[in-house]
């Protein structure tokens, strides 16, 4: 459901602490708690007598600020959510201050922390005309039209969640007459998987065809050497037009060992499960209009 | 105080007021002769006065018109053309009947007809005129699982049981237990085989309706190992070790308020208070996009009918349409005062209706982002809107407990529903649109009778010129059932192809 939210950095400075007094309890809880029950259909309540002081000064600030019907959850949740506030500005004011290496924690800290987090959380929706406008140009471009027979519709690959984010280390130990395994696949080259690749001795020459720019953190891409004996160059566009059903798919994956490259020649051993059914990032991803 | 939205749009938007010009002229006579001009300075300053010519309203007529944030709509705000029409069926041959959807022999098979078809009667086999041309926006081209699943559906429709006020449907509540007040949005597929449910612990889950289970595809490796031409080779893809009734999608970094199936029950998406609107696969109950543009959260967000399409309404006040391969919005609908609710998208998928916060409910035009209609008239933030199964119609419920239907075609309020106490939070009209059915937070679902309540609008001798609107106050005959659940806020309702009510929510004692 919808909740407004508001932000109040002032409320914290309300004149109230978190010291813990002990509770003044009532001769009859049972009593208190039994009106405070009947009262639960209403929406109104004042908390019990006997609740612990910082309900009780919350709830007096809820009053304060105009609010007068709220379930008894909302007085937990807004005493919690001051809770994580304060020790979040305060956790920032000790780094700010020994980052200053000042002894203390001073109301120059506080206030350098509060004013970063609120720059930071405690922002507000744009305004009514800056987001008429930017409706306006959005909504001037066409529809575009669908293709059809494009399978599963998604976002080009670097939008998506869909790459591997991780990479296996190969337990197979090879022999040390053989430093380096040079790949024979490219990543898109679906068409050459009959050929049985052999492994040949490492050139240092490479090709790489797909060079991969800015790297994310999460996914990861596969540059490809092409050692010179393959003749028959890389085509990716007539494999991957394929390789749109990401689930059925005659599969590539096998047990090769295949180098993964980061713009680099490395000398690891790495067996790694090749997606060739990865859609090359340059092919149509930036045609979308910005 | 500088900073607050709210105080600005105020400040700078000028609260609308429709008054007669008689009475207008009136007020002027009376607030100039007083030869204190402040406060006719106030009036001019700040309200703009949409004056017309008749009758003036009377104060019940008043009462139920104002409400909204910003005073009434203008009268040009809700003149343009709008089509409400419903988008024709492509033609499909069914295999053991031998009939054609669409129409060139219609009229001369009256037995096999579809019994939702009667009700419009012949109007739609010629080109409707309210009905949007097929291609005004791109919809993707039918295939065919989705002509499979279009004849399975001709063939529950046949079953349907014809609902009204002496056949009402049975209701089948599912009460989502120790959920703890943690359940915050709920869908079920339209076949009624899946539900999601969408948690405040960030969590998607999906179950199974139905005795079969889920089941997802298997990894790459165990792929590679079946046999590819064999007949059943879409049952061997799936992977029998991890066939469960549940499935939990992990992947939100708060609270899920929104959730929809799309048409063909591949993708599922959620929105969540991260502000992202996530698409999750069905088929490996994965996530495969995070959809980022509302920088708050995202109160609700739906696919379209036909799927490809989904809008999103947030915090940031604006809904927003996506496609499911583009990854920033394709429309933006800018204009509510106030947070966005609820996002519907109409049965012929060119329009989108957007409850707010402000009490209005606007319905925009997915073509090119115009607001076509606003209507006010709730008294309280409008948590649930649903379209009538023929387009024409749309009811929506708000924190002040009413049910107010309009007609999409004029503009106006053809009806008010009173009976709920709490928010009307889910709203659901019958597969053939004789039966609208509210849940609230009252605990109750009521049902209504729609075709009651919009009887007299069938006839075209409507009074649009004053646009005043005459509400029968027959609440009471046209509520047909009130069902009470034990504490169980309705969350969710769902009307099977066969007309069967499914309800589901959570049990939150007291």
């Amino acid at each position: 459901m919808a909740a407004r939210w508001t932000a109040d950095s002032d409320e914290s400075d309300e004149g109230w602490s978190l010291s813990e007094e002990p509770a003044s309890s009532s001769l009859s809880p049972l009593s208190s708690d039994d009106e405070w029950l009947d009262n639960m259909e209403s929406g109104k309540m004042a908390p019990p007598k006997n609740a612990p002081r910082d309900a009780l000064v919350m709830a007096q600030i809820l009053k304060d600020m105009g609010i007068t019907e709220y379930e008894p959850r909302v007085i937990n949740q807004m005493l919690e959510f001051a809770f994580r506030y304060v020790t979040t500005i305060l956790d920032d004011a000790k780094i700010y201050s020994s980052h200053a290496k000042k002894p203390n924690v001073d109301a120059d800290d506080v206030r350098l922390a509060i004013q970063c987090r609120a720059d930071q959380s405690f922002t507000s929706p744009p305004p009514r005309d800056f987001l008429l406008d930017i409706a306006r140009q959005k909504n001037q471009t066409p529809l575009p039209l669908i293709k059809p027979y494009a399978g599963p519709r998604l976002p080009p690959d670097r939008y998506c969640l869909t790459a591997p984010n991780y990479r296996l280390k190969s337990l197979i130990k090879k022999g040390p007459n053989q430093g380096r395994l040079v790949p024979r696949l490219s990543v898109g080259a679906v068409s050459s998987k009959p050929t049985t690749p052999t492994i040949a001795t490492p050139q240092t020459v490479s090709v790489p065809n797909k060079v991969a720019t800015p790297m994310s953190v999460t996914s990861q891409r596969f540059t490809v050497q092409i050692p010179p004996s393959q003749s028959t160059p890389v085509k990716p566009v007539p494999a991957t037009t394929a390789v749109q059903n990401v689930l059925i798919n005659p599969s590539m994956i096998g047990p090769k060992n295949i180098l993964i490259t980061t713009n680099m020649v490395s000398s690891q051993n790495t067996a790694n499960e090749a997606n060739p059914l990865k859609r090359k990032h340059e092919e149509d991803d930036d045609n979308d209009i910005m | 105080m500088k900073g607050n939205e709210t105080m600005l749009d105020f400040r700078t938007s000028k609260f609308v007021l429709r008054i007669s010009r008689d009475s207008y002229q009136l007020l002027r006579r009376h607030l100039q002769e007083k030869q204190n001009n402040q406060i006719w300075n106030i009036v001019q300053e700040h309200l703009y006065i949409d004056i017309f010519d008749g009758m003036p309203r009377s104060k019940q007529q008043i009462d139920a018109m104002v409400g909204s944030l910003a005073g009434e709509a203008k009268r040009e705000a809700n003149k343009s053309k709008v089509f409400f029409g419903l988008l024709k069926e492509p033609e499909i041959e069914v295999p053991l009947d031998d009939e054609d959807e669409e129409g060139e022999n219609e009229e001369g098979k009256p037995k096999k007809k579809k019994p939702k078809k009667d009700s419009i009667g012949s109007k739609s086999k010629k080109q409707d005129p309210n009905a949007p041309p097929q291609n005004r926006i791109p919809l993707p081209e039918l295939k065919d699982s989705d002509k499979l699943d279009k004849i399975m559906n001709m063939k529950e429709t046949t079953k349907r049981v014809r609902l009204g006020p002496d056949c009402l449907p049975s209701i089948c509540f599912y009460t989502f237990l120790n959920a703890y007040q943690g359940l915050t949005a709920v869908d079920v597929t339209d076949d009624s085989s899946l539900i999601a449910g969408g948690f405040a612990d960030s969590t998607v889950r999906v179950w199974s309706v139905t005795p079969k289970k889920l089941r997802s595809v298997k990894q790459a490796s165990d792929l590679s190992l079946i046999d590819k031409e064999s007949d059943d080779v879409l049952e061997r893809i799936m992977d029998e070790k991890t066939a469960s009734e549940l499935k939990i999608l992990y992947g939100h970094s708060g609270p899920v308020y929104g959730a929809s199936f799309s048409p063909d029950r591949n993708y599922l998406l959620s929105s969540s208070e991260d502000g992202t609107v996530r698409l999750w696969s069905l088929q490996t109950f994965t996530c495969l996009v995070g959809y980022k543009g509302h920088n708050y959260p995202v109160w609700d967000t739906q696919f379209s009918p036909y799927g490809y399409y989904f809008v999103s309404g947030g915090h940031d006040r604006v809904a927003r349409l996506w496609a499911t391969d583009h990854y920033q919005p394709l429309r933006i609908f800018a204009g509510h005062l106030a947070d966005v609710n609820c996002t519907r998208f109409h049965p012929n998928s060119n329009y989108v209706a957007t409850g707010s916060a402000d009490r209005t409910v606007r319905l925009w035009d997915v073509l090119n982002g115009n607001c076509v209609r606003i209507f006010t008239g709730h008294k309280g933030p409008i948590h649930s809107l649903t379209f009538s199964p023929n387009g024409r119609f749309l009811a929506t419920g708000a924190t002040d407990g009413r049910v107010l239907l309009w007609d999409i075609g004029h503009g106006l309020m053809v009806g008010e529903l009173k009976g709920h106490t709490d928010t009307v939070c889910s709203l659901r009209f019958s597969r053939d649109g004789e039966i609208l059915a509210s849940g609230s937070m009252d605990n109750t679902v009521r049902l209504w009778d729609a075709i009651k309540a919009f009887e007299d609008l069938e006839t075209d001798d409507f009074t649009t010129a004053t646009g005043h609107i005459n509400l029968p106050e027959n609440s009471q005959e046209l509520l047909l059932g009130t069902y009470m659940t034990k504490s169980t806020p309705v969350v969710h309702l769902h009307f099977t192809r066969r007309n069967l009510v499914l309800a589901a929510g959570a049990y939150s004692p007291q």
